[in-house]
């Protein structure tokens, strides 16, 4: 996987030459929001089974879909739904800690949408799914952490749109 | 890779978030990126210093080596490489972590200077004096930082 560092030395080195200028003010500044990162990630690690209760509940819980005939029917699909939205938690928060979304892309959407297609899982309701997650997760870690969050859940909605 | 890379890799391995040792691991990572950044500013800043300086010693303590052998091609090659060290030493210490210096300087480095016919004892020798060199330019804070990677690099040879 790709991460702001990384994404920085890669280049310099094809080159040959030191980091600085503009990409040593970037690591700057990625260092400096290093405790706000560190810190959401805490946060959301250890409350991610609730995050996942509460985004279900707010999103897909009273609707067609945890009926018969509905794709969260029967528990063996639920389940399998729950598992999915915590990795799209797990790998945003992966994202959010690298700022980089090269992981989301390598890990969870490659595929995916076709994935989805195969088994008959709905795409909209997957997407309402992970816009009620961004809700959630930045009441928990904050506005600022949660500004930052956003920018790896929308990614996980723009690959499965 | 830097350790933040690493770290998350390793929870990827096991399915898992980040535990409280990896949390607290990149949190001391952040924590000194202002001296992270000036280390590394330091560096690069220096790099023909310490390269001259370095070899000035270097001769010192081995004289009979390609350097030093009156071939001012081969001097210029050698300290150009002692050059690109110092550089992924940079690299590592904005990183965290050695990844930079075993991909891009040390994976097949021992092959490519047996090759050279470059003497790898010497090459052990002019690497630690870049680091006694590059130890004295640097604060005790910054050389903390950077002088783990030059061990493992005058190690490498």
């Amino acid at each position: 996987m790709q991460d702001t560092i990384t994404a920085a030395i890669n280049p310099a080195d094809e080159k040959g030459v030191y980091l600085e200028g503009d990409a040593l003010d970037q690591l700057k500044k990625y260092y400096q929001s290093g405790t706000l990162r560190v810190k959401a990630a805490n946060q959301i690690g250890g409350g991610a089974a609730g995050i996942i209760s509460e985004t279900v509940e707010k999103s897909l819980l009273y609707g067609d879909i945890t009926l018969p005939g509905g794709n969260m029917y029967p528990t063996r699909r639920y389940a399998a739904c729950l598992r999915d939205l915590t990795y799209f938690l797990r790998y945003a928060t992966y994202a959010m800690l690298a700022a980089d979304s090269s992981i989301l892309d390598e890990r969870v959407l490659n595929g995916l949408k076709d994935t989805y297609t195969a088994l008959g899982v709905p795409i909209e309701p997957t997407i309402q799914a992970v816009q009620v997650m961004k809700e959630v997760v930045t009441q928990r870690v904050g506005a600022e952490a949660g500004q930052e969050m956003d920018v790896y859940l929308d990614h996980i909605i723009a690959g499965l749109g | 890779m830097s350790i933040v890379a690493k770290v998350i890799a390793q929870s990827d391995q096991s399915d898992r978030f980040l535990s409280n040792a990896e949390l607290t691991q990149l949190q001391d990572f952040f924590a000194n990126g202002t001296v992270r950044v000036s280390a590394a500013q330091k560096l690069a800043a220096n790099e023909q210093k310490i390269v001259d300086g370095g070899s000035k010693r270097f001769w010192a303590q081995c004289p009979k080596t390609p350097s030093n052998s009156g071939n001012p091609q081969k001097t210029s090659l050698c300290q150009r490489d002692q050059g690109w060290y110092i550089r992924l030493v940079s690299y590592c210490v904005l990183a965290g972590n050695a990844k930079p210096l075993e991909d891009i300087g040390l994976d097949g480095m021992r092959d490519m200077y047996v090759s050279l016919r470059v003497p790898l004892a010497n090459l052990k020798v002019a690497m630690r004096c870049l680091k006694e060199v590059a130890m004295g330019l640097l604060s005790s804070e910054e050389a903390a930082l950077a002088g783990p990677y030059f061990d493992q690099l005058i190690r490498a040879f």
